[in-house]
């Protein structure tokens, strides 16, 4: 297996005719990280030893609400080895902030979240917030000291469930929010007369969902090292999706110029949005400007559960659908509760994301959509994968099943009737670029097997019930319009023809770097193990709004593209003096220059560099391209999926034995990539569907839900045999073709799922997750679709 | 109170005071620099910081420094020899089946002590070994292809 990696046996990639051919995109590279992965030599954050080297610990309330009167730190301090000890008094002198960084130029025409929370907190608002740290020399030893702070609480009461918090007499969580209402938020793209679509419809399909908070579970935990070096930089290891706004909002805090932080990314052991918050950071910078010591701060398991942002849940997603009765869609109007904990983050955008894409999926004349986004004493809320649209899609699609069986209509085919094309105005309300939805759901349904299986009679298998499901979706590639999509590329040529490119994505795993040395080496015209990324370093990166939103291959690779494009007219000029041809006649391919038509007529790529930079006479050059990419379109993935399962009528348990996920997510830069991405996706969305939870106490705040013992992840055992089909054909925008693909692989999963559930066993499941106890409870009641109405029924 | 323990890692001998209550990760890695093992759970539910003990799996996070007095432990560093790729290694790079590489080094090991027991097995069989390791990224899809592929490789006498 020379240069590409081995082949997937299950899954498969459908080329578009119309596909140009190129010589290193679309093929299966292996990563320039995998044999530092491999072989335990790649360095993440808790992997980083520095001479004199401090470990902090955090101090977590115990109660979800309550102020800290004081706090007696003498017997800590007095332990030998402790070296800095932090209390909500003596980092009054540092700034608040917004753990989402959302208080900063990053959303078009949104909100801004006032910084609301300290390095460590004076009232602690849900269970687990920080309220102390300490650095010590070794971990027992700052294990100790954080055993040996006395603290006073004054309980305050507090309000868990986000409906009883907009009570009027509920207890105030933060002087933000009246009536503990963080964000009262719209639809951004409101159109028509929803009420009176409603009012008009042959079918009104509704029904009141409920999603719950998902936790992340990196399998690295949060984590960061910071250190102040003798000249008084701020040096920083940080995790950070968002690197350069990390490093500003760092500034912000700490007040200092940006450029006095040198913000380094090392490996990321798995991100999926979390880390688009500052999550280690602060209390590891402020142990380490206290202590005057390089400080290592990671997180255990139940900080991570705890003191991280998870998935926003929904208390109430309440959905009418309005259709005509030959199945086209003529209204939807939403509203939604949503759960955003004690601190704003990311969590209030979940609402407006998730109801932007999910209601600007299907065409449909009257929409209208508006969230209330609640603050409780519960940990915080933020972005995961899919951002909202999982939730959301998780009620559209199972609505949409309810309308095709009303109306008779294959679930296939409803979904056909009134999906998009391309120049309709897409989901972010700009015009469509490319879709091949219809692709996906042929290649899917064909793979799994649908009309066979929903035509065959079902075998009697006693209490297992058997049931097909499909679900598709779209998905965002960026946030334009609404969110800022700035990206930055350098690529330099060196003088034996490889080539440098300088970029700032997040390493989380997704394979980032490959991607982007395929687009660089496409575009330059030499091998992608030629290009090495430079990365990971604010000192040296230019500026980069980060990698979330399923943005980076497109943004990032889309200034790549540019910035290789650039370097490379450098050297086909240079090359063409040395030809004598006119540039234009030129063309480059697998490191070698030739004359179009002339077969014979070539130099290399390396002639060209060396002969440029080891040049006399005024003729010396090093060829380099530095571009920006902002995008003010949005070309959105699609995707349809297809689930067999088993429900145990005794049990309640769900087993999903088969999966078949189709996408056009543009142009496939890596189908071994693309792949990873769904089946990965898929693994989180199973999870979401079915197993795990996030578990508050009702009576007490405490969260139960605080390592995998108690929060379950699915394992190898539990997974579906998964085939990943890919449409591959190509995007007019984005990097040869390329559309974002990082959250769609688990957007589609759950109402999938949902609609084989009910076709197995006739019952409809609107709250997440679909554990044994409420598929025993809901097939006890039995009582489908109490909210359907027909006219004239 | 410290005592002087002895045993092997990756084949080189060590000599180290130990605490009674210290684990092997700690050793491992705050002591030895092997931060290749990773603490993830660290109550024993993950798998990250699988090693390999006399050829056995076991937790690092659970287990105490002094319960591997005289043996041998094996840890992902340990795995490559003169700078080749195991061919479970090369399997998990050639597949595409690391992404974030956070569990990849406990599913190597995993992965090593299973096929070194049963040198050909079954899908089945490789997701039963691998059901405590949780990995996050993958979806466990080319993990299992690539522990499947390095059996292959390893049957024919590759390395
Ligand atoms: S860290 Fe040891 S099993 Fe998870
Ligand atoms: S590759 Fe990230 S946890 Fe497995």
């Amino acid at each position: 297996m020379e240069g590409h990696a081995a082949d997937n046996r299950k899954s498969a990639v459908h080329q578009g005719a119309e596909v140009a051919q190129f010589s290193v995109v679309g093929t299966r590279i292996r990563q320039p990280d995998g044999p530092a992965k491999a072989t335990g030599e790649a360095k993440f954050a808790g992997d980083i030893s520095l001479p004199g080297m401090l470990i902090g610990k955090i101090l977590r309330s115990p109660y979800p609400h309550a102020v800290i009167k004081s706090i007696d730190t003498s017997k800590a301090e007095a332990l030998p080895g402790v070296m800095a000890v932090l209390t909500p008094d003596n980092v009054a002198e540092w700034k608040t902030f917004d753990r989402g960084m959302k208080d900063m130029p990053l959303v078009a025409g949104g909100y801004r979240v006032p910084s609301e929370e300290a390095v460590v907190n004076k009232v602690a608002r849900h269970y687990g917030d920080a309220i102390a740290a300490v650095a010590a020399v070794d971990e027992h030893t700052a294990e100790e000291a954080i055993e040996l702070l006395e603290v006073e609480y004054e309980l305050l009461p507090f309000v868990l469930d986000a409906e009883e918090a907009m009570q009027p007499d509920a207890p105030q969580v933060s002087d933000l929010a009246p009536d503990n209402v963080g964000k009262h938020l719209f639809y951004p793209y409101p159109e028509g007369d929803v009420d009176k679509a409603l009012a008009e419809a042959d079918l009104v399909v509704s029904g009141v969902f409920s999603t719950h908070k998902q936790d992340h579970c990196t399998q690295e935990t949060a984590a960061c090292v910071a250190y102040l070096d003798a000249s008084g930089r701020l040096n920083v290891w940080s995790q950070c999706q968002l690197a350069h706004l990390g490093r500003r909002e760092l500034a912000s805090i700490f007040k200092m110029p940006v450029n006095r932080i040198k913000l380094m990314t090392p490996f990321v052991g798995g991100s999926f949005g979390q880390r688009g918050a500052v999550c280690a950071e602060p209390i590891a910078v402020a142990l380490a400007l206290r202590s005057k010591r390089p400080v290592r701060l990671v997180f255990s398991r139940e900080d991570n559960f705890l003191g991280l942002e998870s998935r926003t849940g929904f208390k109430k997603i309440d959905i009418k659908m309005g259709f005509t009765s030959d199945g086209t869609l003529t209204a939807i109007k939403t509203q939604m509760i949503g759960t955003l904990g004690g601190y704003m983050g990311c969590g209030p955008m979940s609402s407006v994301i998730g109801m932007t894409l999910a209601m600007g999926h299907y065409r449909c004349p009257n929409r209208f959509g508006e969230a209330h986004m609640v603050m409780t004493n519960t940990p915080v809320s933020g972005a995961m994968r899919g951002f909202g649209n999982d939730a959301m899609m998780f009620c559209i699609e199972q609505l949409m099943d309810d309308a095709a069986r009303r109306l008779g209509i294959d679930p296939i085919d409803i979904r056909l009737k009134n999906a998009k094309e391309p120049g309709e105005i897409a989901s972010m309300g700009l015009e469509l670029e490319s879709t091949y939805m219809e692709d996906c759901l042929q290649l899917g349904a064909e793979a799994f097997g649908w009309h066979e299986k929903r035509t065959q009679a079902k075998k009697d298998e006693g209490p297992i019930k058997r049931g097909y499901g499909m679900a598709t979706m779209s998905h965002c590639t960026g946030a334009a319009p609404l969110y800022l999509e700035h990206s930055n590329a350098m690529v330099k040529f060196n003088e034996d023809g490889s080539a440098d490119l300088t970029v700032h994505p997040a390493p989380v795993g997704q394979h980032i770097w490959g991607a982007l040395s395929q687009i660089c080496a496409e575009e330059l015209g030499i091998r992608a193990e030629d290009v090495h990324i430079v990365t990971g370093d604010t000192d040296v990166t230019l500026f980069e709004y980060g990698s979330d939103a399923s943005r980076s291959t497109y943004a990032i690779g889309g200034a790549t593209l540019r910035a290789a494009r650039q370097a490379k007219e450098q050297m086909l000029a240079r090359a063409a003096e040395m030809l004598e041809v006119p540039a234009d006649r030129l063309e480059v391919k697998d490191r070698v220059v030739v004359v179009k038509g002339r077969p014979d007529k070539t130099v290399t790529v390396a002639e060209v560099c060396y002969d440029a930079i080891y040049a006399f006479g005024g003729r010396a050059t090093n060829f380099a391209g530095k571009q920006s990419f902002e995008s003010t379109w949005n070309s959105p993935t699609y995707g349809a999926y297809f689930a067999e399962v088993e429900v145990n009528t005794e049990t309640g348990r769900v087993h999903v034995p088969r999966f078949v996920t189709a996408i056009d997510c543009g142009k496939a830069i890596n189908p071994m990539a693309v792949e990873g991405q769904l089946e990965g996706g898929l693994q989180q969305g199973l999870g979401y569907a079915l197993t795990e939870n996030f578990i508050v106490n009702p009576k007490t705040g405490v969260v139960e839900t605080d390592n995998y013992d108690s929060y379950k992840v699915p394992g190898a055992l539990d997974m579906p045999d998964s085939t990943v089909l890919i449409v591959d054909k190509p995007d007019p925008k984005g990097p040869f073709g390329a559309k974002g693909v990082g959250e769609p692989g688990m957007v589609g999963i759950p109402p999938c799922i949902a609609n084989a559930v009910y076709d197995a066993i006739g019952v409809r499941l609107r709250d997440l997750p679909m554990t044994p106890e409420r598929v025993l409870e809901a097939l006890t009641e039995k009582t489908e679709g109490e909210t359907e109405t027909v006219r004239g029924e | 109170m410290k005592t002087v323990a002895t045993f092997t890692v990756n084949g080189l001998p060590h000599e180290i005071a130990v605490e009674p209550h210290q684990l092997l990760i700690e050793v491992l890695r705050e002591h030895l620099g092997l931060t290749g093992t990773k603490h993830s759970c660290g109550v024993g539910n993950c798998g990250a910081c699988t090693v390999l003990v006399d050829g056995t799996p076991e937790l690092a996070c659970l287990t105490l420094a002094m319960e591997v007095r005289d043996k041998s432990v094996l840890t992902i560093e340990g795995l490559a020899k003169e700078g080749l790729l195991h061919p479970l290694q090369q399997a998990f790079v050639d597949y595409g089946a690391i992404q974030c590489g956070y569990c990849t080094p406990g599913m190597i090991l995993t992965g090593k002590a299973l096929l070194d027991d049963n040198p050909d097995p079954t899908e089945h069989e490789v997701r039963e070994a691998l059901a405590g390791n949780i990995c996050r990224c993958t979806g466990y899809v080319k993990i299992v292809e690539a522990v499947l592929a390095a059996a292959e490789v390893m049957r024919k006498g590759g390395n």
